[in-house]
């Protein structure tokens, strides 16, 4: 029994030593706090014992309006003030001070304290808290997230190159949390007029050039809320190095926010659609307006006066001239009254790209119908499948098909890399400037293909000229072999109108077709007005040293048309007319292994060829069918032309409907 | 057998003892309550001094109350005995006797005093004290002056004076200004007007 009772007691012993040991001298979390039997007394958080400081007892000195600097022991003096009714009616009035100025124990401070007040851990842990909200009251906390993630990637939150314990700024530098404002506050219209000081505090050499800009004067003089403030061009948030492209960027972009007009014409400039593309190698609105010391273009001292334009258009065109400055760079074609040169060229190109491409597209799905319709009854050009064809036509010697296949590519090179700045707008124009490795290179790859693509047409020219006073004596300029448009093309246009609706037959045609001699001489043409506007774009100081600046505008005008109604013409009606009809689709490869079946032939040159029967010459123009492996090469390289052109149309097509003009 | 059993007997002799001891002298420590009763000789009852030199510490500011310790701990507040008993406690205990005392409600009786000085030295006060010193100087974290006993008050602001005491951040620049303002009886009359101060306390204690 005893022995029981020896064990009784140790067990007790040891539970009562463990609850001695055991029992906290203070309170556990969540609970209230305790130190020696004691808990905190009022005006002390009963979990926590941290001090709960009034705002009443802050305000007692920073609210005092009479008092509102005070003296440091180093005899600096600071800014205490915060006033009272602007904390009242900010977004934090409901806030106690110690909820951001969460370091602050005593009051008074025993020792001077630094402000260390934490914007963001508050904002992130508030929007955690409410983002789900029914009412919507914290939904402007979500693009205060956003403007956190702005300024974490922007100059501002890096540290500062001089002390690195310190960032560059901080949310406090620009905005006075006393006095923040919901939208549409007048909190908010005083802060945006207090812009240009605030952010001058730091930047204070720009501040003071901004002060003197019409800007500046607008903002700090009369008080108009409209006018510019740094953050319009410099972002609020995302505010970078202004050296840097990103700032560039954002700063020509912002620019727009007031002056659409102005964004909207340099953005048909070269220039502009340079740097639409995301690239910053050309002029942007400050490099010749200034930035901060923007003035009217009548202020002697503004960069856009004319005794100062020269010289902004020197910083990139070394070479220059006075020719110069009868560039529009905001030239607008749809301002008749102030470009009416620029208008008409305008007027004119549309109307020549609406007339050819109505047209040739009303030609084009009438012969689909005609052709479609045809094959339904039996008739039309039928591939004899028991009867193979083993005799060919030569109908283009190696030279021909060759500059054709080099024409091709150089002008499918050309139309990519024009239309991203025509297009500069589009996705695509972007990701294939990017693949090409920026507008520079793009440029690169523009002129290569440029001069070769001049090349081959000044060689055709020399040729077929060569050709033409070889065979002087028996050439007839308008015969049955020459390219030349004469009466029967006429006749034949008419007369396949006719067949289209289905009123005559088909018309028997020459060597070349009218359709064939567009095809050629479109291009021809095209290259005339494209190369020779190329040329003057191609080296600007040269092409001024001869002709007005106003030609500049002029010339990028009609390229650009021009090579639209090359692009579309070239990848969709003469790809019709060649390969796409039913009687040649899929394809022709003629242009490539220089022959057509003599059948086909026969077909579609019936006159040539009763002709070169009569004068017993055809003989000379026959050959054998083409290798297969010739036959199987013309249809990959024609496959390729063919996917590129219909690539490059749609690339076209998607740019000319999402244009914003 | 006999033996075993007379060996149990005193083991369970010796755990009664145990237990009866253990938790009073060796575990539990004394509380803020227990260790404020030591300073009632001086500071009267539940810190409601009714020694004219030594100050009430009823109802004062837990922090202010730490603060002073620490100043005796570390020597740097004139002193004739305090520094030597500050030196003992711990910070917990120091701590828990804040607490208990901030509790505490002060009773105060009636000084002598000059009522005219009194009514110079509220003025004075409102311009150069109040800001730190506020609704004149009642409880707070600068301390506790309205109430307290004149002669406490005065031999604190000759020490403040003297060097012999730190002065709290700024003040010494106020009671500079202060006397260079009004003269060096300016600080008689905020003494005055802190002594008048006992029906004053007696409201904020009411609050």
């Amino acid at each position: 029994m005893q022995h029981v009772a020896t064990r009784s007691l140790i067990g007790v012993f040891v539970f009562l030593s463990a609850l001695c040991l055991l029992a906290p001298v203070q309170g556990a979390e969540g609970e209230q706090l305790t130190i020696l039997g004691e808990t905190p007394p009022p005006g002390f958080d009963p979990i926590s014992g941290k001090r709960i400081i009034p705002n009443e007892r802050c305000l007692k000195c920073h609210g005092d309006a009479h008092e509102k600097t005070d003296t440091r022991d180093d005899g600096s003096v600071i800014d205490i003030y915060a006033d009272p009714e602007k904390i009242k009616e900010s977004v934090h009035g409901e806030r106690s001070c110690t909820e951001c100025h969460a370091t602050i124990e005593r009051v008074p401070h025993r020792e001077a304290p630094d402000v260390v007040v934490g914007c963001i851990q508050c904002h992130r842990e508030t929007w955690d808290q409410h983002r789900n909200d029914p009412e919507g009251k914290y939904e402007r906390l979500g693009v205060v997230m956003e403007t956190i993630e702005s300024y974490y990637d922007s100059v501002h939150a890096r540290p500062n190159e001089q002390d690195q314990s310190e960032t560059n700024a901080t949310c406090y530098d620009c905005h006075d949390a006393h006095d923040i404002g919901t939208l549409g506050s007048h909190q908010r219209t005083e802060h945006r007029l207090k812009n240009p000081e605030v952010c001058g505090d730091c930047h204070r050499q720009e501040f003071n050039v901004y002060r003197d800009s019409l800007h500046g004067k607008a903002v700090l003089e009369k008080g108009n809320a409209d006018s510019a403030v740094c953050s319009d061009c410099h972002t609020t948030h995302q505010i970078d190095d202004p050296d840097s492209d990103k700032a560039k960027l954002a700063i020509t972009k912002n620019c727009g926010d007031c002056h659409k007009e102005a964004q909207r014409t340099y953005f048909d400039s070269y220039h502009g659609q340079v740097h639409r593309l995301g690239y910053t190698n050309t002029a942007k609105c400050h490099d010749c307006h200034g930035s901060h010391d923007i003035k009217g273009e009548d202020d002697p001292t503004s960069e856009i006066h004319a005794n100062n334009r020269l010289e902004n258009c020197r910083v990139c065109h070394e070479d220059a001239n006075e020719n110069f400055l009868t560039f529009w760079p905001h030239g607008d074609a749809d301002d008749r009254e102030k470009y009416p040169g620029l208008w008409f060229f305008k007027i004119f190109m549309q109307t020549l790209i609406f007339s050819v491409m109505g047209f040739f597209w009303i030609h084009v799905f009438m012969w689909l119908y005609r052709e479609v319709m045809d094959r339904i009854q039996g008739k039309g050009f039928i591939e004899d499948l028991d009867h193979p064809d083993v005799v060919y036509f030569r109908r283009f010697p190696a030279v021909w098909r060759w500059i054709h296949g080099l024409f091709a590519i150089s002008t499918m090179t050309l139309i990519l890399t024009g239309t991203t700045l025509l297009f500069a707008h589009t996705g695509w124009a972007k990701a294939v400037v990017l693949f090409l490795g920026g507008t520079e290179m793009e440029g690169i790859i523009h002129r290569t293909a440029a001069v070769i693509w001049l090349g081959i047409f000044v060689t055709h020219l020399a040729i077929a000229i060569s050709n033409i006073w070889t065979k002087r004596k028996t050439f007839k300029w308008f015969g049955s072999t020459s390219m030349l448009p004469n009466w029967k093309d006429w006749d034949d246009l008419k007369g396949m109108f006719r067949w289209f609706v289905g009123r005559g037959p088909r018309p028997e045609f020459n060597h070349w077709t009218y359709w064939q001699k567009f095809d050629y001489w479109a291009p021809f043409w095209g290259a005339a007005i494209i190369g020779s506007s190329g040329i003057m774009l191609f080296a600007p100081e040269t092409t001024a040293i001869i002709l007005p600046g106003w030609m500049f505008n002029i010339a990028t005008l009609v390229h650009a048309e021009e090579a639209l109604l090359a692009a579309i013409f070239l990848n969709s009606v003469h790809f019709f007319n060649v390969h796409f009809r039913p009687e040649r689709f899929p394809m022709s490869v003629t242009i490539f292994t220089g022959t057509i079946p003599i059948e086909e032939f026969k077909h579609d040159h019936r006159l040539e060829y009763e002709r070169l029967v009569e004068s017993g010459e055809l003989d000379k123009h026959l050959v054998k069918r083409p290798s297969r492996r010739a036959d199987l090469a013309a249809s990959f390289i024609t496959t390729v032309l063919i996917m590129s052109g219909l690539a490059l149309l749609t690339l076209v097509m998607i740019g000319l409907v999402t244009s914003p003009n | 057998m006999h033996k075993e059993n007379t060996v149990n007997h005193k083991a369970c002799a010796l755990l009664l003892t145990a237990l009866a001891l253990f938790p009073a002298t060796l575990l539990a420590a004394p509380t803020g309550q227990a260790l404020a009763f030591t300073c009632a000789g001086c500071h009267g009852t539940d810190g409601s001094s009714v020694g004219p030199s030594s100050p009430s510490i009823a109802g004062m500011d837990p922090d202010v109350f730490i603060d002073v310790m620490k100043g005796y701990q570390q020597d740097k507040r004139n002193s004739t005995i305090m520094n030597r008993i500050a030196k003992a406690y711990s910070d917990e205990q120091l701590k828990g006797m804040a607490w208990f005392f901030a509790k505490q409600e002060l009773r105060l009786k009636p000084q002598e005093h000059d009522p005219q000085l009194a009514e110079r030295g509220k003025k004075l006060h409102n311009q150069y004290c109040e800001k730190c010193h506020e609704n004149g100087g009642v409880h707070g974290d600068s301390g506790t002056l309205a109430g307290q006993w004149k002669p406490y008050l005065e031999y604190s602001m000759i020490d403040y004076i003297g060097g012999l005491r730190p002065y709290p951040r700024k003040m010494k620049r106020k009671v500079d200004a202060v006397i260079e303002a009004e003269g060096k009886d300016a600080v008689q009359a905020l003494i005055h007007y802190y002594s008048s101060q006992h029906e004053a306390m007696r409201d904020n204690n009411d609050e």
